[in-house]
């Protein structure tokens, strides 16, 4: 029994000693001025419970690497995009970093998709001095980190006050009645700014009432909700669950003149395809919209449906603008060291993307004019 | 360090904190207990970890041992109630504790708030979860410091089972898996053995939970959904119920085949199942089933050499 245990663990040191020797790898990082392949790398949730959201950044980055490197932006040099899946998960997000910065030696990873796993990773990047640029993570305590993590989604807290400030001028409200999901960093983020901007604008608050995610009935709520005779009602929740709220408060009798409002969870073409006419009227803030008449989106909307067959979200556009908002501080930075293109990166000033006018603020974080849309015929349409 | 070493670190303590999971389960299901509450146990070690060491200086080594008596002391109890059921009903009973533990990890604060002053009090604060402070790794010995107390928890783990699948304890624990009602003429306490070996169980997943914090770094409540609990059992199944060897061979496939299918891109998934199902339907014993291993051996050796006991 114990010469089992010693062949054991003589096996484990054979093996960690022949792998040592047998694996070598070749990386091109030494690519100074811009020529030669540049290494960007995008870590996504393609599988998992957020696969939702990863396929649509994935898509929207190639195809904005497809056409810089076309475009001969960067002069000689092309950008070499590197995906990973994360499965949803933090191993996932902190493996495929790992093996991003010291494999794969990239200067920029893009994402990952969730907040808790930026804030996981994202500090094995700010280690090794390799840039981070989240496109959709919006919690608090992820540029904190560190002077190598930016991102380009705006926190909700430079969405909702917008949201609230525009829609109390056109529908004249003061008292409201808050719903939100509370397992959810996202939507729980969403309903701590919504209270405190309400706080704040002496709008009262009914009721707050809590449902969880993959929650299908939410007619307790909604009939307490339907009691107290709000104005409006406030709902910080992700597409599927926004959809059974909508669904339902029309099917209890809450008038159409009780405007249901969100966050950026609303910003889902599945919220009008699940909710069908219930859906009608419902108002969100959002940063982006896909009728935006911002430099270069209809050309993005067009280029992302001949690639995909279905027009882009929030979370592709966000993507698509990250590359080009990299590949400009690359541009700008004449280089692809790292620290040179972290330094060109936080003066990015007034670029103008698919997003609008993107600059960064002097936290990493971003700086573009949020919108307030509303559901008309199915259809997005910008809220007036 | 070696680049191969070097390049899959985090892969590879991720595999330790597995196989010591695995253990964990092994260690009920080779008493014949289908318990699905070690996820449950490993957040209990996990948030306990999380807590002591960023609201102490207390170092890790010295935070498991709470951590792990924390879950032992939840275990006793619950096991009291709920070893009275068998089979699948174990296992529904397991898994209503597993979702029990999130979501008190998930509404904690709202509870503690009530027995506090502080009606802002953070605890565990919700869904966004405990940040542990990054830390570079240093390299000790040729391995990164992070990786060292999750080898020698491993080895001490791994020593527990493989001890205790030798000696009287095992064979008992063996027996009330193989015939509960047979063990029980024979007058073995089959209660006390069960509980022994659930409390046993809990223990070792709060302190693999434990030594999981430093590396996971963010620990909330969505680390320990149901779908941790069927990982935890499946490396089990995988490799074999029936030996200590089997847990950790079907943590090192399952953590590992993610990464190494990798190249697959959009179809790992579907191999990754593949890969799976094949080996379950073909060796139902596990990957390390002692009596396929013989018989392979003698069908190989020809018909001379005698099946070793081993």
């Amino acid at each position: 029994m114990r010469n089992r245990l010693c062949f054991l663990l003589m096996a484990v040191v054979a093996f960690a000693l022949m792998a040592g020797d047998s694996v070598c790898l070749a990386a091109d990082s030494s690519a100074k001025g811009l020529s030669g392949e540049i290494p960007i790398a995008g870590v996504w949730s393609l599988t998992g419970d957020a696969a939702v959201y990863g396929p649509s950044q994935k898509n929207a980055s190639e195809l904005a690497v497809d056409e810089i490197n076309k475009s001969g932006m960067l002069g000689e040099a092309k950008l070499k995009l590197i995906t990973e899946d994360d499965r949803s998960t933090k191993e996932g997000a902190i493996t495929a970093f790992d093996k991003l910065i010291k494999k794969d030696k990239v200067i920029a990873i893009l994402g990952p998709t969730l907040s808790n796993s930026a804030k996981a990773s994202n500090p094995i990047a700010q280690d090794a001095k390799v840039i981070v640029l989240g496109v959709s993570n919006t919690a608090s305590g992820i540029v904190e980190i560190g002077d190598f993590i930016f991102r380009d989604s705006l926190p909700e807290s430079v969405v909702q006050p917008n949201t609230v400030k525009i829609t109390r001028d056109k529908l004249g409200y003061n008292k409201v009645a808050v719903m939100y999901g509370d397992d959810d960093v996202f939507t729980k983020g969403g309903y701590d700014v919504f209270k405190k901007v309400l706080d704040d604008s002496g709008i009262k608050i009914l009721t707050i009432e809590t449902f969880k995610k993959k929650d299908t009935d939410f007619s307790a709520q909604l009939t307490k909700i339907k009691g107290l005779n709000p104005d409006q009602i406030i709902v910080s929740a992700l597409a599927e669950e926004a959809a059974g709220i909508l669904t339902q408060a029309r099917q209890l009798g809450i008038p159409d003149s009780v405007h249901i409002i969100g966050g950026n969870g609303f910003n889902s073409p599945k919220l009008a395809q699940l909710a069908g006419p219930a859906a009608e009227g419902a108002i969100s803030g959002a940063a982006w919209f896909v009728g935006n008449d911002t430099p270069g989106n209809k050309k993005f909307v067009e280029e992302y449906n001949k690639k995909t067959g279905s027009n882009p979200d929030q979370f592709a556009a966000q993507a698509y603008a990250g590359v080009y908002i990299i590949a400009n501080a690359i541009k700008n930075a004449g280089s692809s060291n790292p620290q040179a293109v972290r330094d060109a990166l936080a003066k990015t000033k007034d670029l103008d993307t698919v997003l609008g006018k993107f600059s960064f603020n002097e936290k990493r974080d971003p700086v573009h004019f949020p919108v307030v849309q509303t559901i008309k015929n199915g259809k997005f349409e910008l809220f007036k | 360090m070696p680049d191969f070493l070097s390049h899959n670190i985090t892969v590879i303590n991720f595999i330790l904190i597995n196989m010591a999971l695995g253990l964990s389960i092994y260690l009920t299901l080779s008493t014949g207990l289908l318990s699905l509450a070690n996820a449950g146990f490993m957040a209990i070690g996990a948030y306990t970890t999380a807590l002591i060491i960023t609201r102490t200086d207390i170092p890790l080594g010295v935070a498991i041992v709470p951590a792990m008596l924390l879950a032992a002391l939840v275990a006793l109890p619950l096991g009291m109630l709920v070893l009275r059921l068998r089979d699948v009903y174990l296992a529904i009973a397991t898994l209503g504790f597993g979702e029990i533990v999130r979501i008190a990890a998930l509404n904690g604060d709202k509870v503690v708030r009530w027995f506090s002053d502080n009606k802002d009090l953070i605890v565990f604060n919700g869904a966004e979860g405990i940040t542990l402070s990054y830390v570079t790794p240093k390299i000790v010995l040729g391995l990164p410091d992070s990786t060292w107390p999750l080898l020698i928890y491993l080895l001490v783990v791994t020593y527990l089972a493989f001890t205790l699948q030798n000696s009287r304890y095992g064979r008992v624990l063996a027996s009330i898996r193989q015939d509960e009602t047979a063990a029980h003429t024979l007058g073995i306490d089959v209660v006390r053995y069960k509980l022994l070996a659930f409390v046993l169980s809990a223990a070792i997943a709060a302190g693999a939970g434990a030594l999981s914090a430093p590396v996971m770094r963010v620990i909330d409540p969505r680390n320990y959904v149901f779908s941790k609990a069927v990982d935890i059992l499946a490396y089990a199944v995988l490799g074999g119920m029936t030996h200590w060897f089997g847990p950790i061979v079907g943590a090192t496939v399952l953590t590992s085949l993610p990464e190494i299918l990798s190249f697959l891109k959009d179809q790992r998934d579907v191999a990754n199942g593949l890969i799976i199902m094949i080996s379950t339907i073909y060796l139902p014993g596990g990957l390390v089933d002692p009596k396929m291993w013989r018989s392979l051996a003698k069908f190989v050796l020809g018909r001379n050499t005698s099946g070793s006991t081993a």
